[in-house]
C-alpha cells in the first residue's frame, strides 16, 4: 500500500500543473460572465420627445422578439400569409427567440449576461416589474398620444391599471377588453344526454343525478372530465354566488374589504367534498392529478365524456363538435347554463373570469435600438388594418376594406372556404401579440348574426349564448402575486405547497366529507404556520391599490 | 476483458516521472481532454457555491449582491418541510442501494451461468437497452400502463379477477416507493451489470475447474468463487453509491410523481431545490440547500471509505 502511495502523488502532481495551465485560460471567459449588468443610464434610448409619428413601412424595422413562455417558440416570420405581407409591405421583420422550454432559465440568463431581446412579450407580474425596477424597460408614455390606436381601443382606465408604481406605461396589453369573454363553463356530450331523456341539469344534485346515470349505462364513458384537475376549480363557482375559480388560484377569497384564507371558505370547502364524493364513486376523471393534455383531448374529441368542466372547454369542443357530427348529425357537443347548488341565484354563478386587462403584455427593454417604431408597429398590430391582417390573413382574400363603423367586411370565401381560413388563422395564432379584444369579437359577433343558425360557428355560437354572460370582471384582482424571493414571496410558494397537496388529497384520499373537512382544517394550520396571514394582508393591500386606480 | 494485469512492468521500472510520462505520451495525450473537462465544468464554476452567503440577484450579479452569511441555510433547516425531504430522500436512496444495487449484480449472476451465447446475448440486449430512454420517455410508458382509464395493468389485473375496479396507482402514496424503485431498477439492471459481467469474465476459468474436480455445485462455485473474486468491483461502487446516498433522484421523481397528493412521500432534495428555488428565482437558497447536500455527500463518501479500506478495497 505505501509503495503505492508515491507514484499516485505524483499523478496528482501533474494533475495539478496541467490544471495550473488551463487556469489562464479558463480565467479570460471567467470575467466576462462576471460583469455586472450595466447601468440604465448609459443607454441611449430616451424616448421619441421630439420629430414626428414615424409610419411603417417608410424605413425597415427589425427587432428581435422573445416568449416568455416554456411551451412558446415563434414561428419563423414571413412564412404564412399574414406575416410575409407585414413583412414585404410594411418592411418589418422580426426574429423569435426561443425560450428552449425553460423560459426562467432562459430570461435569468440573458439577463445576466446582458444579452436582452427588444421585445418580451409574457404574463404581468413579478418578473416583469423586477426587470422594470432595475431599469431594463423603455416606458412608452410619450408614444401613447402619437399613435392611435391603444389610447383609443384600450382606454385610460385599462392603462391605468397596467402603470408601474412609478407611475409609467411600460405594458402593451394583449387581448385587452372592456366587455366580458372567456370560455370557462361546461360542455355536455349532445348525444347521450338525449338518449338519457334530456334530465334537467340545474344544480349541483342533477349533475350528481346525471352522472349516476351515465355511470350505469354507459360504463366506458367518463361521467366528468375534468381535465388537468381545472374543473374541480371550476366546480368552486357552483357552490356561491359571484365566486370564479380564480379565487382558488388567488388562494384568497374576498369578504367586505379583506381577502379571506382560501381554506375556510364555505364554498371551496363545500366544492371539495363534491368533487370528492364524485371521485369515490368513480363518477369524475380518475387520474385528474396526474394526466396530461393529450389523453384530455382524446376523450373529448372521440365523445368519451358526459360532462366536462374546463377552463377553456370549447378549444376541444369545437374540434369534437365537428368530428362526433361528421360520423352522426344528431351527435356533437352543446354547452349549459353553470350548474349551482340549490337555493343560490343561477344568474350569479360565473365559472369563469375576464379582467379588462387581458391576457399578456409586451414590454420593450432598453436593448431596443428604436423602441418608437417597435410601439408603432404593436400601435398598428392592435388596430383594425394589424387585427384584421393578422386574424384572417392579408386584404382581399378573405375580407375586404371596413364598412363605415370600421368593422371588416368579410368576403364570400370567408364562409366558403372554412379549410383555408382555419389554415390561415392557425398559422398566425402564436403571432397574437397585441390582440384587441373587442373589435376582433365585435366584428365577429357582427358578422356571426348575419348567418342562419346552422352556418354559425359552433364556438362563436356558445359565446354568445353561454358563456360570455357568465364570466366574472376580476380586474380588481389583477397582480396581486408577490415578487418570488420577497418575504411574501417565500410564504406564497410555501402555501401553495400545501393548498396543492390539501387540494388532492381532500379530493383524492378522504374516505367521507368529515375527512374532507379535516384536510382542510390541517392545511389552515400549517398556511398559519409559514404566515399565511401576512400574504393575505400583502393580498389585500394589492387589492385595495386596484381598487383605487381603477376609481381615477 | 483482463483488467489488473498491468502491474508487473509497473514495478520493474522506477524511472522519474517526466520519462515515464514522456515514454507514454500518446496515453497522456487521452487523459488531457477529460482533465480539461473536469476543470472547465467542475472546477471553474465552483466559486459559485459562494452565492449561497448571498442574496444573489440576478440583476446585480455575483460582485454587487449583498453577502448575508447563514441566512439561507436557517432558513433551509426552519423550512416546515425539511424533515419531510430528508426522510423522504434517505429513504428512497436506501430503497434503490439495498434493492437496486444488488439487483444487476444478481442478474449478472445469472447470466454467466447461461451456457447459451445467443440466448445470454439477447437478454443482455433487451435489458440493457432502456438505459437509452430518457426518464420522460419511460416515465410516459409508466403512467400510462398504471392508469385507471384504459391501463393495461389495470385491465389485466381486472381480467384475472384480481380486482374489481381500476385502481389509480399514481394517487395512492402508499405505492409511490415501489413504483419508483421498480422503474429506476427495470430502467438500469442491464446496463449496471456489464461492469459486473466484464468483472465476472476476468476470473481464472482454471479455478473454476479446480473446484469442479473438487466436486463443488454450480451453486458453490457462484458462492465461494465468482462473488469473492468481484468483490473488489462491487466495493468500489458500494463507496461511490454511499457517496450518492442524497441523490435520492431527480428526473424521475420529477415526472413520474406529478400528482402533489404524493408530495408527502416523493419530495426529496434535488425536487425540493429546483421546485423552490430555481421555478423561483431563489437562487442563493437553491444553492445553500445544494451545497448541504454536497458537503454531507462528500461527508459519506469518505467515512464509507474510511471502512472499506480495512477489506484493503478502497477507492484511495
Amino acid at each position: 500500500m505505501a509503495k503505492q502511495r508515491r507514484p499516485r502523488l505524483l499523478l496528482l502532481i501533474t494533475a495539478l500543473m496541467v490544471l495550473s495551465l488551463l487556469a489562464g485560460c479558463g480565467s479570460g471567459g471567467n470575467d466576462s460572465a462576471n460583469k455586472p449588468v450595466p447601468s440604465p443610464e448609459n443607454t441611449s434610448n430616451e424616448g421619441g420627445k421630439a420629430g414626428d409619428a414615424i409610419v411603417l413601412g417608410e424605413k425597415p424595422l427589425e427587432f428581435s422578439f422573445y416568449g416568455n413562455y416554456d411551451w412558446y417558440s415563434m414561428p419563423v416570420w414571413g412564412d404564412d400569409l399574414a406575416t410575409k405581407w407585414i413583412k414585404d409591405d410594411k418592411k418589418v421583420n422580426v426574429t423569435g427567440i426561443n425560450s428552449g422550454g425553460n423560459t426562467k432559465q432562459k430570461l435569468n440568463t440573458m439577463i445576466v449576461s446582458d444579452d436582452l431581446p427588444d421585445v418580451i412579450w409574457g404574463d404581468r407580474g413579478a418578473d416583469i416589474e423586477n426587470m422594470r425596477a432595475n431599469g431594463l424597460l423603455v416606458p412608452l408614455d410619450d408614444y401613447l398620444d402619437k399613435y392611435p390606436n391603444l389610447k383609443k381601443w384600450a382606454g385610460e382606465s385599462t392603462l391605468n391599471m397596467l402603470r408601474s408604481p412609478d407611475g409609467k406605461l411600460y405594458q402593451f396589453p394583449n387581448w385587452y377588453t372592456s366587455q366580458p369573454n372567456g370560455n370557462a363553463g361546461y360542455l355536455v356530450n349532445k348525444k347521450i344526454y338525449e338518449d338519457l331523456g334530456s334530465p334537467p341539469l340545474e344544480t349541483t344534485e342533477d349533475l350528481y343525478q346525471y352522472l349516476k346515470l351515465v355511470k350505469e349505462k354507459y360504463p366506458n364513458v367518463v361521467p366528468l372530465e375534468v381535465g388537468q384537475k381545472e374543473g374541480i376549480d371550476i366546480l368552486a363557482s357552483a357552490f356561491a354566488e359571484n365566486h370564479p375559480y380564480r379565487f382558488n388560484l388567488m388562494m384568497a377569497v374576498p369578504e367586505g374589504n379583506e381577502l379571506k384564507s382560501i381554506f375556510t371558505d364555505s364554498a371551496f370547502r363545500e366544492s371539495l367534498q363534491y368533487s370528492n364524493k364524485l371521485y369515490r364513486e368513480k363518477l369524475m376523471t380518475q387520474d385528474a392529478f396526474s394526466q396530461t393534455k393529450d389523453p384530455v383531448q382524446e376523450k373529448v374529441t372521440t365523445g368519451r365524456i358526459a360532462v366536462f368542466a374546463s377552463s377553456s372547454p370549447t378549444e376541444f369542443g369545437v374540434m369534437g363538435d365537428s368530428l362526433l357530427k361528421a360520423q352522426d348529425p344528431d351527435a356533437g357537443y352543446i354547452m349549459i347554463w353553470p350548474v349551482h347548488k340549490e337555493g343560490l341565484d343561477k344568474n350569479k354563478i360565473f365559472p369563469g373570469d375576464y379582467n379588462q386587462l387581458g391576457w399578456n403584455v409586451s414590454v420593450i427593454t432598453k436593448a431596443a435600438k428604436d423602441p418608437e417604431a417597435i410601439f408603432a408597429f404593436l400601435d398598428w398590430l392592435t388596430g383594425p388594418e394589424g387585427q384584421s391582417v393578422s386574424m384572417w390573413g392579408p386584404e382581399g382574400l378573405y375580407w375586404n376594406g371596413m364598412d363605415q363603423d370600421g368593422s371588416t367586411i368579410f368576403t364570400d370565401k370567408y364562409t366558403s372556404d372554412p379549410e383555408g381560413l382555419a389554415k390561415v388563422m392557425d398559422s398566425t395564432v402564436n403571432f397574437q401579440w397585441a390582440g384587441n379584444t373587442v373589435y376582433v369579437d365585435g366584428v365577429k359577433s357582427k358578422f356571426e348574426q348575419t348567418l342562419p343558425e346552422e352556418k354559425r360557428n359552433w364556438e362563436t355560437r356558445w359565446q354568445l349564448e353561454i358563456t360570455w354572460k357568465t364570466q366574472y370582471n376580476t380586474t380588481e384582482f389583477v397582480n396581486l402575486d408577490p415578487a418570488g424571493d420577497s418575504e411574501e414571496g417565500i410564504i406564497s410558494q410555501s402555501v401553495f405547497g400545501i393548498y396543492e397537496q390539501a387540494r388532492s388529497k381532500a379530493v383524492l384520499s378522504a374516505k367521507n366529507e368529515e375527512e374532507v373537512l379535516a384536510i382542510l382544517d390541517q392545511a389552515e394550520k400549517d398556511a398559519q404556520k409559514v404566515g399565511y396571514d401576512k400574504l393575505l394582508k400583502y393580498k389585500t393591500e394589492k387589492w385595495q391599490e386596484n381598487l383605487k386606480n381603477m376609481k381615477q | 476483458m483482463t483488467p489488473i494485469t498491468i502491474k508487473k512492468d509497473q514495478k520493474l521500472k522506477t524511472n522519474s516521472l517526466m520519462r515515464r510520462m514522456f515514454k507514454q505520451w500518446d496515453i497522456q495525450m487521452m487523459v488531457i481532454p477529460a482533465l480539461i473537462f473536469v476543470f472547465v465544468f467542475s472546477y471553474i464554476p465552483m466559486y459559485g457555491v459562494l452565492m449561497a452567503f448571498q442574496d444573489y440577484s440576478i440583476y446585480k450579479g455575483f460582485l454587487h449582491s449583498p453577502w448575508v452569511g447563514f441566512k439561507h441555510f436557517e432558513m433551509f433547516f426552519n423550512a416546515p418541510e425539511f424533515w419531510t425531504i430528508m426522510r423522504n430522500t434517505l429513504v428512497i436512496s436506501l430503497l434503490k442501494l439495498f434493492i437496486g444495487f444488488p439487483a444487476p449484480i444478481i442478474l449478472a449472476l445469472m447470466l454467466n451461468e447461461v451456457r447459451k451465447a445467443s440466448f445470454k446475448r439477447v437478454v443482455q440486449t433487451i435489458s440493457y437497452l432502456p438505459h437509452f430512454l430518457s426518464w420522460v420517455i419511460v416515465s410516459g410508458f409508466v403512467v400510462s400502463l398504471l392508469s385507471t382509464d384504459n391501463g393495461s395493468i389495470n385491465i389485466l389485473l381486472q381480467s384475472v379477477h384480481l380486482i374489481k375496479e381500476p385502481i389509480n396507482f399514481l394517487a395512492i402514496p402508499e405505492y409511490f416507493w415501489s413504483i419508483l424503485v421498480t422503474t429506476g431498477i427495470w430502467k438500469e439492471i442491464g446496463f449496471g451489470s456489464i461492469v459486473y459481467l466484464a468483472a465476472i469474465a476476468g476470473v481464472d476459468p482454471h479455478i473454476y475447474e479446480a473446484a469442479s474436480i473438487d466436486g463443488a455445485s454450480r451453486l458453490k462455485q457462484i458462492i465461494n468463487i465468482t462473488v469473492p473474486s468481484i468483490i473488489p468491483v462491487i466495493v468500489i461502487f458500494m463507496i461511490l453509491a454511499i457517496g450518492n446516498l442524497l441523490s435520492a433522484g431527480f428526473e424521475d421523481i420529477l415526472l413520474l410523481a406529478t400528482n402533489p397528493v404524493l408530495r408527502d412521500v416523493s419530495d426529496v432534495l434535488d425536487t425540493y431545490v429546483y421546485r423552490i428555488g430555481i421555478q423561483n428565482s431563489r437562487y442563493s437558497y437553491a444553492t445553500a440547500a445544494g451545497l448541504f447536500k454536497a458537503v454531507i455527500s462528500v461527508g459519506m463518501l469518505t467515512l464509507a471509505n474510511l471502512v472499506a479500506r480495512r477489506s484493503g478495497n478502497s477507492l484511495w
